[in-house]
């Protein structure tokens, strides 16, 4: 087998051109095809030793009883001539078989069982592992694509900035043009008022002169008429009065 | 003295909103108050303001030629428009922001890429229980147990099993 390897090898150094070097020919005995899965159950066995192929094979012949008979003979054969001799051996094994198969048959189950979930926590584990891994991956692609389409979005915030600024500026300009006005009509309501108050005074004054220039003319003499008639006017009005009541 | 006005562009806040990542939402919410106020402020203004009644001043006033003078020099008068300082600040920010953008949206597409590759190798990956421990240590190299370093079962520090 090992010439057989070696001459084939030499054959792959000369053929290195041809073929890639991932996929040279025979290199190693193990085959690069992926290996398929184990089967599910084991080999079927009949009384926990004979293989069911050999029942098959010898049902064509001998149908279902064959094999017993063979098995049977067989026993009856090597019991009968000797060729194995019955002694304290034979029931020490007696015993221990007795005790394995009971063994076995009582607490089989459960102990495969037992292994069973060993190795499914460690595969269910994995699994766990993986699916988280794939759910978290599969996350971050999300989020990062959710990014993307936020950072789209910036000429929004450069937009509002510049629309601030605009308004600023109108505001302004607005704040100019009404305080322009206003200044130029309070000027102007200023001379109004000024030159009311011009002529109030000017009235008030030309009235306290007048008021008191006719006061200063009442000459003592004057005076003493004016009182001497008033006190004959009132006599006169006493006098009507009277009369009536 | 006429009014000019460039057109503010109409913002959707609600679709501006959504695009906020929720470290900056402070920061929205102070600009768009910001806003808010400035708005309510050029709104309160009214465009043109109140005009001014010449030929009520012209007989009230007498101080002769005043309120002529006044309305010549007024209606001459050209208010300056204020001048824009800002706008090219903002531009030239806004241009750097496109350049950071741009390569943060490069950056995001590589982790991208990263994590699809990764998830291609989880998805064709055959399944545990038909592995061999050869397929395990291909599939993920840190579970293969060094020889060499630890030559005894099991392969690794006991703190580790």
């Amino acid at each position: 087998m090992f010439l057989y390897l070696s001459s084939h090898s030499h054959q792959t150094d000369a053929m290195h051109g041809l073929v890639q070097a991932s996929r040279s020919l025979h290199t190693s005995s193990q085959s690069l095809a992926p290996v398929p899965p184990l089967p599910e159950k084991g080999g079927q066995v009949r009384h926990g030793l004979i293989p069911e192929e050999f029942f098959q094979l010898l049902y064509p012949k001998t149908g279902v009883t064959g094999p017993y008979m063979l098995g049977t003979g067989l026993l009856v054969y090597m019991l009968s001539k000797e060729i194995y001799v019955i002694n304290h051996e034979t029931f020490v094994a007696a015993s221990i078989a007795t005790v394995v198969i009971y063994g076995i048959k009582k607490f089989g189950p459960s102990v495969a069982a037992f292994a069973d979930k060993l190795n499914e926590e460690k595969v269910a584990k994995a699994q766990e592992v993986k699916d988280l891994a794939m759910t978290s991956l599969t996350q971050g692609i999300e989020n990062e694509k959710k990014e993307q389409w936020r950072v789209d979005g910036r000429s929004m915030l450069f937009d509002a900035k510049r629309n601030n600024v605009a308004m600023l500026l109108e505001t302004n300009y607005r704040e100019r043009l009404h305080m322009v006005t206003n200044e130029v009509k309070r000027r102007l309501d200023y001379q109004i008022a000024l030159q009311d108050l011009h002529r109030r005074m000017e009235q008030e004054h030309m009235v306290n002169w007048v008021e008191k220039s006719v006061v200063s003319s009442i000459t003592p003499q004057q005076e003493k008429e004016s009182i001497a008639k008033c006190i004959a006017d009132l006599k006169a009005l006493a006098k009507t009065t009277q009369a009536r009541a | 003295m006429a009014g000019r006005r460039v057109a503010l562009k109409a913002i959707d806040w609600v679709a501006f909103a959504e695009r906020v990542p929720p470290n900056q939402r402070s920061m929205f919410n102070a600009l768009k108050t910001r806003t808010d106020g400035i708005a309510a402020k050029l709104a309160s203004l009214p465009e043109t303001p109140a005009t001014i009644d010449w030929s009520y001043y012209k007989t009230a006033v007498a101080k002769a030629g005043m309120v002529d003078e006044f309305e010549k020099k007024f209606k001459a008068l050209q208010i300056p428009e204020p001048v824009d300082t800002q706008t090219n600040a903002i531009n030239a920010q806004e241009v750097e922001a496109n350049k950071s953008a741009a390569a943060y949206i490069e950056a995001s597409k590589g982790r991208i890429a990263k994590y699809e590759q990764q998830l291609a190798k989880f998805q064709n990956m055959i399944p545990f229980d038909q592995m061999t421990i050869e397929d395990l240590n291909d599939t993920f190299p840190e579970t293969k147990l060094d020889k060499v370093k630890h030559p005894y079962w099991p392969h690794k520090p006991i703190a580790d099993l």
